[in-house]
């Protein structure tokens, strides 16, 4: 018992892993629909975007800082992406304006980085302004409509498939495996973490702090981008909320995954595991039958982990700590 | 020469830590620098690694100049550094510390992460290591982090090395590997800049020392040119005899108001010292000796290991700021900006901070006699300052500091002890200080000032104690002792007697 404990201390992606494990189990129980091809496909297909958001928030939390202004980002670029594209508005070329998306969300995700690194604006500060002030020019982009007639070249995003898998699950596949490329297997991936583990150290070998800094941030809005196009496309509908909460979603599926907040501290597969439990949580709640108040719990529960996440945390620092001070 | 720093001055802020510094150095051979605490022994070494842009002067690698504040232009012209393990990535493993900044690369833009790790149990082997270079930092000891920054440093193949305090965090065994290495580089016609405050070291190992004293070069010599005594004279400076004493006590010294005995903490051990009533006590010693830990373990703030502090016959329990307090102990910080004064409040507001209790009238405070308790306080230390409504921040650093005693005599405490009382205050400033500090005494407070400033130490003190490598090493009286021999016994010459 004790060194399972020490393990799931030490392992977080082991504890997640446990976890999926146990809440299938649970859920396929009660309903062995649970396991159906189908089912899996769907918690992937709603876990893409998020999974995408969180291949953008990891590398800024790996470095210290934080963006919590995604949720707001998506809004905006989801917003001008159904101003430029509807027919009833502007109508123009869906692969230009895909394209204008992307450009724009990188160069977002710059500005928020110029803030931090240049104005040194507090990053949680910075982005706290952000959720808001993004949120309100998108409420003013929209006007108060709703739109709904996206051609097919975005709805393809969230639709379509490719070689029989959904494009949000290829895409996201895409992106996680080149994040976590990114991470480890590249000096520019080492540097984030040298940064995030002891900004002075990283001066000493000579390392630029507002190049990583920007580059991270501007990564961040980049993807924030690319889960918009993921978004927009599988809900077909743009209204002001599309993308509230979800800057605090993903920060909980970095913790969770074991990602430091401190920075310098965290592996991407952790965070995908994290991902993919924070998402099925509504889908067990629905498949354990208790009734229709129980998915309500969801976020709930998705709180109660992040508070589980950092108690452990905090449990391996002091182990870690101890061992440091008697070796 | 391979080496040739010219005319190098730097200011900070009211503090000029280095002026108009030339020095030379070369290849194949090791060259020592000394120089007390503020010598401006770290402020040069940070010039020469580019994190310190000096305000005039240059610096010439193999005859090219070199831009200032360029780190990795040095790392290219073969000059590096090893610094002191807190420069470490404890999160990162051996081989991403050794190769972060410096990659060695796949094709595509991927690490080759196989080589680097082979070549990191090569490095690590050479310096007699063998743990596991896969394990991140934070896992490892001090000792181990400080070969890592060797291993970091051999595997630029540099010509020119920088170690700053290397031996500081290692045991004999890993001293003796580390300079059979240093010997090893010096053979293969490496230069090396080797600061230590170990003098046995430094005998062992120069070829050259340089001297700085108070930010200015002293004198570049041989060892056999530049015997001990003499090196501690060169450090010291030639005006050490001619300052003002303390004026001799005419009353017996009180009761003992502050007992230590046996006090170990993670970087101090068997600390035994007394304090008695209206009795001066300097504490000297290095920075990192451990003093400013004894202060804070006295004072509750950190908890200690094993012995004890009884408070006039009452004891205190570890770790407990609020008992100490009761018993009438107080703690001026070192740094005042961070933990003495609360900027953003009024001078009042400092002031009372401490005698809030006393001050109030039923469940609210007592506006009145809060207002006379600081003007009373603004009066006695002669704060220069319009009222006690005045932002605290506002305020030179000398005031301030008088505001952060001022705190402290309002609660009238039985022991106070100053960390670095003068610390950043003007020269002025410094003699009201020390004005202050006598008449607490005066008033039957005991005081245990911790100062690096020497001539402070001898000035102020009754007697003086002094601490080297979390050690008290002996005792001197305040009326006789000299610089000199207050540095012989703060200079570790002991090696590989970490308190790690």
């Amino acid at each position: 018992m004790r060194r399972l404990m020490s393990a799931l201390l030490r392992e977080r992606e082991a504890g997640l892993v446990a976890l999926i494990g146990l809440l299938t189990l649970a859920a396929a129980g009660r309903d062995p629909s649970f396991l159906s091809v189908q089912n899996w496909r769907d918690i992937l297909v709603n876990a893409a975007p998020v999974m995408v958001l969180a291949c953008g928030m990891m590398p800024v939390i790996v470095t210290g800082e934080i963006d919590i202004s995604v949720g707001s980002l998506t809004g905006l670029l989801a917003g001008l992406l159904g101003v430029m594209c509807s027919t009833a508005q502007w109508g123009w070329n869906p692969v230009p304006v895909t394209l204008l998306i992307l450009a724009g969300g990188a160069v977002a995700g710059l500005g928020t980085g110029a803030l931090v690194t240049f104005a040194r604006v507090p990053s949680i500060l910075a982005t706290l302004g952000l959720l808001t002030a993004l949120r309100g020019v998108m409420i003013w982009v929209m006007r108060g409509n709703q739109i709904g007639d996206f051609p097919p070249a975005i709805r393809w995003w969230g639709t379509g498939t490719i070689l029989g898998l959904p494009v949000l699950v290829c895409v996201a596949g895409g992106v996680v495996a080149g994040t976590g490329w990114m991470a480890v297997q590249t000096p520019l991936g080492r540097r984030l973490f040298a940064l995030g583990s002891n900004p002075d150290a990283a001066r000493l070998v000579g390392l630029s702090e507002w190049r990583l800094k920007l580059f991270v941030f501007g990564w961040c809005g980049f993807l924030t981008a690319v889960a918009t196009l993921m978004l927009v496309g599988k809900l077909g509908v743009v209204d002001a909320s599309v993308g509230r909460g979800y800057e605090l979603l993903v920060v909980t599926c970095a913790v969770v995954g074991g990602v430091s907040i401190r920075g310098g501290r965290g592996r991407l597969r952790g965070v995908v595991l994290a991902v993919l439990l924070m998402v099925m949580i509504k889908t067990v709640l629905v498949f354990l039958k208790l009734g229709d108040e129980a998915t309500k719990w969801e976020r709930a529960i998705q709180g109660g982990f992040i508070l589980l996440a950092v108690v452990l945390d905090h449990l391996a620092e002091r182990r870690s700590a101890d061992a440091g001070g008697h070796s | 020469m391979f080496i040739r720093l010219q005319n190098l001055s730097r200011r900070f802020g009211g503090v000029q830590a280095l002026r108009g510094v030339s020095l030379d150095l070369d290849v194949g051979e090791i060259h020592a620098l000394c120089g007390e605490n503020g010598a401006g022994k770290s402020t040069l070494i940070k010039i020469l690694c580019g994190i310190v842009v000096p305000d005039e002067g240059s610096m010439l690698v193999g005859g090219v100049p070199l831009a200032a504040g360029d780190v990795q232009a040095r790392a290219r012209a073969g000059v590096a550094v090893i610094h002191q393990e807190s420069a470490a990535f404890p999160d990162l493993d051996a081989v991403d510390n050794i190769y972060v900044g410096r990659e060695l690369r796949s094709r595509f833009f991927g690490l080759d992460r196989r080589e680097m790790e082979r070549r990191t149990r090569g490095l690590l082997e050479r310096l007699g290591e063998d743990f596991d270079p896969r394990v991140p930092l934070s896992r490892r000891t001090v000792a181990q982090r400080q070969m890592v920054a060797l291993a970091r440093a051999l595997s630029c193949e540099c010509r020119f090395l920088i170690m700053d305090e290397p031996t500081a965090a290692l045991s004999r065994r890993e001293t003796e590997t580390l300079f059979r290495i240093v010997g090893q580089l010096r053979a293969d016609g490496v230069g090396i800049l080797y600061v230590s405050h170990r003098m046995e070291e430094i005998y062992q190992l120069a070829d050259r020392i340089t001297v700085l004293r108070d930010g200015q070069f002293v004198c570049t010599d041989t060892p056999a040119a530049l015997p001990r005594r003499m090196l501690i004279q060169r450090m010291v400076g030639r005006d050490a005899g001619e300052r003002e004493r303390a004026p001799a006590r005419v009353e017996g010294p009180g009761a003992t108001v502050l007992r230590v005995r046996g006090l170990t903490g993670e970087r101090f051990r068997d600390v035994t010292l007394d304090i008695r009533e209206g009795e001066i006590v300097g504490l000297a010693g290095l920075v990192g000796a451990g003093r400013s830990e004894v202060a804070r373990a006295i004072f509750g703030v950190d908890p200690w290991l094993a012995g004890g502090v009884e408070v006039a016959g009452m004891p205190l329990w570890p770790g407990d700021v609020q008992a100490a307090i009761r018993a009438g102990v107080a703690l001026v910080p070192e740094d005042r900006q961070h933990e003495g004064l609360v900027l953003a409040m009024t001078i009042g507001e400092n002031i009372t901070l401490a005698i809030l209790d006393t001050l109030v009238s039923g469940p609210f405070l007592a506006g009145a006699p809060e207002d006379a308790a600081a003007r009373e306080m603004i009066r006695q230390l002669g704060i220069k300052a319009p009222g006690p409504g005045l932002p605290a921040h506002a305020l030179s650093g000398g005031n301030q500091q008088k505001v952060v005693l001022a705190k402290w005599l309002a609660a009238r405490p039985r022991v106070l002890i100053l960390d670095e009382p003068t610390k950043g205050v003007d020269v002025g400033a410094k003699a009201e200080v020390y004005r202050l500090v006598r008449e607490l005494a005066a008033k039957g407070m005991g005081v245990l000032m911790i100062s690096s400033d020497l001539p402070e130490v001898l000035q102020l003190s009754d007697r003086i104690l002094v601490m080297s490598e979390g050690r008290l090493r002996g005792e001197l009286p305040g009326a006789t002792a000299t610089q000199e021999e207050v540095l012989a016994l703060a200079l570790p010459d002991a090696m590989g007697v970490g308190h790690a």
